[in-house]
């Protein structure tokens, strides 16, 4: 089984969830700056995680339906983040404090090795993200790209997918007829 | 008025994020909602963000500057003072609010304005969250910025914040008012 998905159930079953927020598309869940040491699932809708650097905007990751999203670096260390977490439509998602979460992976061994697997699986999806952003081939970034993720090409807007791979909307729109 | 400066900027960014989903939900509305406003005198959703940005022309700027030239080391605790908290409170949002009067220059009744006009304030809130997030590492009582409405008087930089960003408040949520009204009265949109 994937353990996200029973990490997710556990959670669910136990009724852990603090609240639900609504966020209309564009909308931000979380700006630069801010300490947000939440875990969100995304009930319905999709979001995007990314940075402004010199204006320029980078898109780092996505989340959909199902899927847990944090600001990982401020939950881990409670300091100020420089990401921003924006809806791409509207989205519901479930929050759970930091707090919570601990307590409740802390209550059993079999939710410490969830959560461990978790994070195992988050460090390789890293480490596949590293690899794309080091290979030089616009083609060959999107080929990767769509190999492990068809999901994205369904759901999230061009001009996203471009920042995400590192190219103009243009270019990515030639790759795709090519 | 005293606050850990963590928990100031904290707020100040969470009412940040609020007045650009704000700004971002006005984007949606037609033209004609956004340029309708309740009385000749009153200001349109266009109007109250067209004076948002002429004051984010003053005070964006002027933080800037301010924070690329301090020297202060940052403090635990921001102090405010008498005057600070007394600027604040009066710009910013309440249930009950009162009218205020508005600097000539600062008036944007009768503006051409359009889309844009949201566009540039979008842009405004990033920079002041550039800006919250670069004070994180100066003395936010002992820096010191110029006011847009007076040569003789200066505020703490933790409330020049306050001040622009309740105002910002203020005025996203009198724009949403208008938004409301326009559509209240079934505009032919």
């Amino acid at each position: 089984m994937n353990p996200i998905s029973d990490l997710i159930d556990k959670i669910n079953n136990q009724k852990l969830w603090d609240r639900e927020i609504v966020l209309e598309r564009n909308e931000y869940l979380k700006v630069k700056g801010t300490i947000d040491t939440n875990i969100y699932l995304i009930k319905s809708g999709s979001l995007r995680i990314f940075v402004i650097d010199e204006y320029e905007e980078h898109t780092i990751r996505f989340g959909y339906k199902n899927n847990l999203i944090a600001s990982l670096d401020s939950f881990l260390n409670e300091q100020p983040s420089d990401f921003y977490i924006q809806a791409l439509k509207k989205t519901n998602v479930n929050v759970i404090s930091k707090k919570k979460y601990i307590s409740f992976i802390e209550s059993s061994p079999e939710n410490k090795e969830l959560w461990l697997s978790v994070l195992e699986n988050f460090v390789l999806q890293q480490m596949e993200r590293e690899r794309d952003i080091l290979t030089s081939s616009p083609v060959e970034r999107y080929k990767r790209v769509l190999k492990r993720s068809p999901q994205l090409f369904q759901e999230i807007p061009n001009k996203y997918i471009a920042s995400y791979l590192r190219m103009t909307p243009e270019t990515l729109s030639r790759i795709k007829k090519s | 008025m005293a606050i850990a400066t963590k928990k100031l900027l904290q707020d100040l960014l969470e009412i940040t994020r609020a007045n650009l989903n704000g700004a971002e939900q006005l984007k949606k509305e037609s033209i004609t909602s956004l340029n309708w406003k309740p009385a000749a005198e009153s200001w349109s959703a266009l109007e109250c963000i067209e004076h948002l940005n002429r004051y984010g022309d003053f005070y964006i700027p002027e933080i800037t500057v301010k924070i690329q030239t301090s020297t202060h080391k940052p403090s635990e605790i921001f102090k405010s003072n008498w005057l600070g908290t007394y600027f604040s409170k009066s710009v910013s949002y309440n249930e009950n609010i009162k009218k205020m009067k508005t600097f000539p220059s600062m008036n944007p009744l009768h503006s051409e304005l359009d889309l844009q006009t949201i566009d540039k304030f979008i842009d405004q809130q990033h920079q002041i969250l550039a800006l919250l997030d670069q004070s994180k590492d100066i003395n936010l009582d002992k820096t010191k910025t110029a006011i847009s409405i007076s040569r003789f008087i200066k505020l703490r930089l933790g409330d020049t914040f306050r001040v622009v960003i309740y105002h910002n408040q203020r005025h996203i949520k009198q724009a949403e008012k208008a938004i409301k009204m326009s559509i209240g009265k079934k505009l032919h949109v």
